[in-house]
């Protein structure tokens, strides 16, 4: 179990094994816009403030340092992020 | 300087340059410098699809009943995606094969633009199928003059790089004589139009194409023009790849790794690619307002497609590390994603069947039964 800041707000648990980020972040109604859901667009690009992301397929949209695609990541350990607005 | 098809010098591809380099001689890929131009290329290959492949025969029906400002919006909407189509079908071409210099983005440049060119087929293929007169639909296309300004903002910056590659790739840097009239070029100005050029590339492809794509979902939200939509879908997939090729492309520009002075130029440039997202964002609300001259449509009205096209645009200028410039911070038609995600993802509630990747496939299911009436 991962704790998932979002914006600064109160931690979200994230159990290992669950769905990548994306869909995690929806299903605790955080609206994050995306496209392909395959790491392709860089629609759903979000901040990794503090921790480390796993990706399952490896992205193929440009992610910039300190940016990451949840569509396609799950976090390893507890991280903060931020969805940009 | 001048343009060769076989390059005789004997180079480290791996230490060329994107653009302005050595043309590529050998086209291979057992090395790279950009390993994820021939990613894209294969994810682009595995995309691939053929307009007849989609039925479109129901949309003939729908488009008959649609009323008249209606038939406005799908027709207009239409020709400005085919105009987008030809410049982009044949652009990337003409304008950077003869100025790449690392193989596995040449190949790139040429998958991509093919891609456009199955786009540019597809619409005559919805045309066709609702119109008995399809050639008035597209000779309008270089009549209408709604369409045709749009024709010049999109052209304009690789008719610059063109022009500018051809004068130096001909006579070198300097001043030179071109038929009584003094012409000059330098390789930075050159490098500088290119910059330029790709950034208006990426607003062609990630803000001019999602406007007309929310006005395509539209109908079919509605559950009108199906078939139009599934071709759009294909379309708005591969636009997506096609746009994380040119952010790449030009993030690997302003990082300076590849060309130091590429990353001057796009310092010395900011204020012009914002001037580019801009001036591409008030367009698009002016065709939105031409689009709808006649009336709305249920779910879009001019009002929510401007505001669309500045959720858009602050969303792709931050992907391109500039700050956005509009308030508009929610996207106003949040049931365009189920439209735009890939279709073996998941499926837009309207669609019954997935609509790509039956391409070759065989039912190997056979049972004994069906052999009942062999005989040997
Ligand atoms: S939704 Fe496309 S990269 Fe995440």
């Amino acid at each position: 179990m991962s704790k998932v800041i979002v914006n600064a707000q109160m931690p979200l648990s994230y159990d290992s094994g669950q769905h990548n980020l994306l869909v995690f972040l929806e299903q605790h109604k955080q609206s994050v816009s995306f496209q392909c859901r395959e790491g392709f667009c860089g629609a759903c690009r979000c901040k990794l403030i503090s921790g480390e992301v796993r990706y399952l397929q490896e992205p193929l949209a440009f992610v910039r340092k300190g940016e990451f695609l949840p569509c396609c990541s799950v976090p390893i350990g507890d991280i903060s992020i931020e969805i940009p607005k | 300087m001048a343009y060769t098809t076989f390059n005789r010098n004997i180079n480290d591809q791996l230490k060329e340059p994107m653009f302005f380099g050595n043309a590529v001689n050998v086209s291979r890929y057992d090395q790279q410098k950009y390993p994820i131009f021939e990613k894209l290329i294969e994810k682009q290959l595995s995309f691939f699809w053929r307009p007849e492949e989609i039925d479109v025969s129901k949309d003939r029906i729908d488009f008959q009943q649609l009323p008249d400002h209606e038939k406005h919006i799908f027709l207009s909407n239409l020709k400005y995606q085919t105009l987008l189509d030809s410049v982009q079908g044949r652009s990337p071409n003409v304008a950077l094969l003869p100025i790449v210099s690392i193989p596995e983005l040449e190949t790139w440049i040429e998958t991509w633009a093919f891609s456009e060119t199955i786009h540019s087929r597809s619409y005559t293929h919805i045309v066709r199928n609702i119109t008995a007169e399809p050639h008035k639909v597209f000779d309008d296309i270089m009549l209408n003059e709604k369409i045709l300004e749009r024709a010049q903002d999109v052209t304009r910056y690789y008719d610059a790089l063109i022009d500018g590659v051809n004068l130096y790739q001909r006579c070198g840097e300097g001043n030179h004589n071109i038929n009584g009239n003094i012409e000059s070029i330098t390789l930075r100005e050159l490098k500088k139009r290119l910059y330029l050029c790709m950034m208006s590339v990426n607003v062609l492809e990630a803000i001019r194409f999602y406007v007309s794509f929310a006005c395509s979902f539209a109908f079919a939200e509605r559950e009108l023009m199906e078939g139009n939509a599934k071709i759009i879908r294909l379309i708005a997939r591969d636009e997506a790849l096609h746009l994380t090729g040119t952010q790449h492309i030009l993030n690997i520009m302003a990082s300076g790794d590849d060309d130091p002075e590429m990353a001057e130029i796009a310092r010395e440039c900011e204020e012009d690619a914002y001037a580019i997202f801009m001036l591409a964002a008030e367009q698009e609300k002016d065709w939105a307002a031409y689009l709808f001259k006649d009336g709305s449509m249920i779910g879009l009205n001019k009002d929510i497609l401007c505001q669309y096209v500045e959720y858009i645009t602050n969303s792709r200028m931050q992907a391109v590390g500039l700050k956005p410039r509009f308030a508009t911070t929610q996207n106003p038609i949040p049931w365009i994603n189920t439209w735009l995600v890939s279709d073996n993802v998941q499926v837009a509630p309207q669609e019954s069947e997935i609509s790509s990747y039956l391409v070759g496939q065989i039912d190997n299911e056979v049972d004994s039964d069906e052999f009942g009436d062999f005989d040997l």
